[in-house]
C-alpha cells in the first residue's frame, strides 16, 4: 500500500510503500504500539494507517497518528473494533533508503 | 524510462491514509497582516484626533466628542495589536515545523521581534513603530509563502 497524508510522520512519510500482513490478527488481537490498517469509521471506503495507542477493556482499539497535530484519529472518531482491523503494516519497501521493518 | 515503467508496474494498487481532517491550508498570515495594518491606521487616526482636540474649546461638547473618538481608536489599536500577536503565535506554534526552521534559522528571532514590536505599538502612538510591525509581519508572511511554494495569485 502507498501512504497518503502526513499524520504518521516521522514514522511513515507520504509516498512510502508498505507491506501489510492481512493475516497478522487471525490468531491474536492487535496490541498497543503496533501499526495497523483499518477502515475509517466515518468513511469505510477509505483505509487508514494508524498506531494502536491503547486497547480498552472491551478489546476496542484507540488509534492515534504519530504526528498528533496532523492527525485525525480516535480523538475524533472514537475507538475502533479490533475485528475491523484489516492487517498490520510491517515492512517498508520504498524508499530504498528506509527499506526494512516499520515499527 | 525503463526504470519508471518497472516501478509503475510494481507500485502498490491501494492507498492507505495517514489522514488528518485539518489541512495545513487553514493557516494564513493574512490575519496578522490585516491586524498590523489596522494598528497603523489607528495610530494615524489617534494623531488626527489629538490635533483636532487642540483646536476645540476645552470642556466643550466638541472636546468630549474628540476625546471619545481618540479613546475608541486607542481601544481598537490595543485590540488589533493583541490580535496580531495571537495570529503570529498560532503560525509560530501550529504551522511552522522543524524542517522550516532548518531552512530559515532566523524564524524564531523573526517571531520574537514581531511579537515584541506589537507590544511596543500598544505602549506608544508611533507611526514608525507601527510601520515596523507591518514590515516584520510581512517578512514572516514571506517565509510562510515560501514554505507553501509561492503566494496564491
Amino acid at each position: 500500500m502507498i501512504v497518503v497524508g502526513e499524520s504518521m510522520r516521522p514514522t511513515l512519510e507520504p509516498g512510502d510503500w508498505l507491506l501489510v500482513d492481512p493475516d497478522a490478527y487471525q490468531r491474536r488481537a492487535p496490541r498497543a504500539r503496533e501499526l495497523i490498517v483499518a477502515p475509517d469509521p466515518r468513511d469505510p471506503a477509505r483505509v487508514l494507517v494508524k498506531r494502536v495507542a491503547a486497547v480498552d477493556l472491551d478489546g476496542r482499539l484507540l488509534l492515534a497518528g504519530d504526528d498528533r497535530e496532523a492527525s485525525t484519529d480516535s480523538r475524533t472518531f472514537g475507538a475502533v473494533e479490533a475485528g475491523a482491523v484489516q492487517g498490520r503494516a510491517w515492512f517498508r519497501v520504498r524508499p530504498l533508503g528506509r527499506f526494512g521493518p516499520v515499527r | 524510462m525503463l526504470r519508471e515503467r518497472i516501478l509503475a508496474a510494481l507500485a502498490p494498487r491501494r492507498t492507505v491514509h495517514a489522514h488528518c481532517d485539518i489541512p495545513c491550508g487553514i493557516y494564513d498570515p493574512h490575519g496578522a497582516e490585516i491586524a498590523a495594518k489596522t494598528v497603523s491606521k489607528m495610530v494615524a487616526l489617534i494623531q488626527d484626533g489629538w490635533a483636532e482636540g487642540g483646536r476645540v474649546e476645552p470642556g466643550s461638547q466638541a472636546d468630549l466628542e474628540v476625546r471619545n473618538k481618540v479613546i475608541r481608536c486607542v481601544k481598537v489599536k490595543e485590540e488589533h495589536a493583541e490580535l496580531c500577536k495571537r495570529e503570529l503565535q498560532v503560525l509560530w506554534s501550529d504551522y511552522f515545523k522543524p524542517e522550516h526552521l532548518e531552512k530559515h534559522p532566523d524564524l524564531h528571532d523573526r517571531f520574537w521581534k514581531a511579537l515584541k514590536q506589537a507590544g511596543k505599538c500598544k505602549q506608544s502612538v508611533d507611526a514608525a513603530a507601527a510601520a515596523e510591525l507591518e514590515a516584520q509581519v510581512a517578512r514572516i508572511a514571506d517565509v510562510f509563502w515560501e514554505t507553501k511554494g509561492g503566494r496564491p495569485s
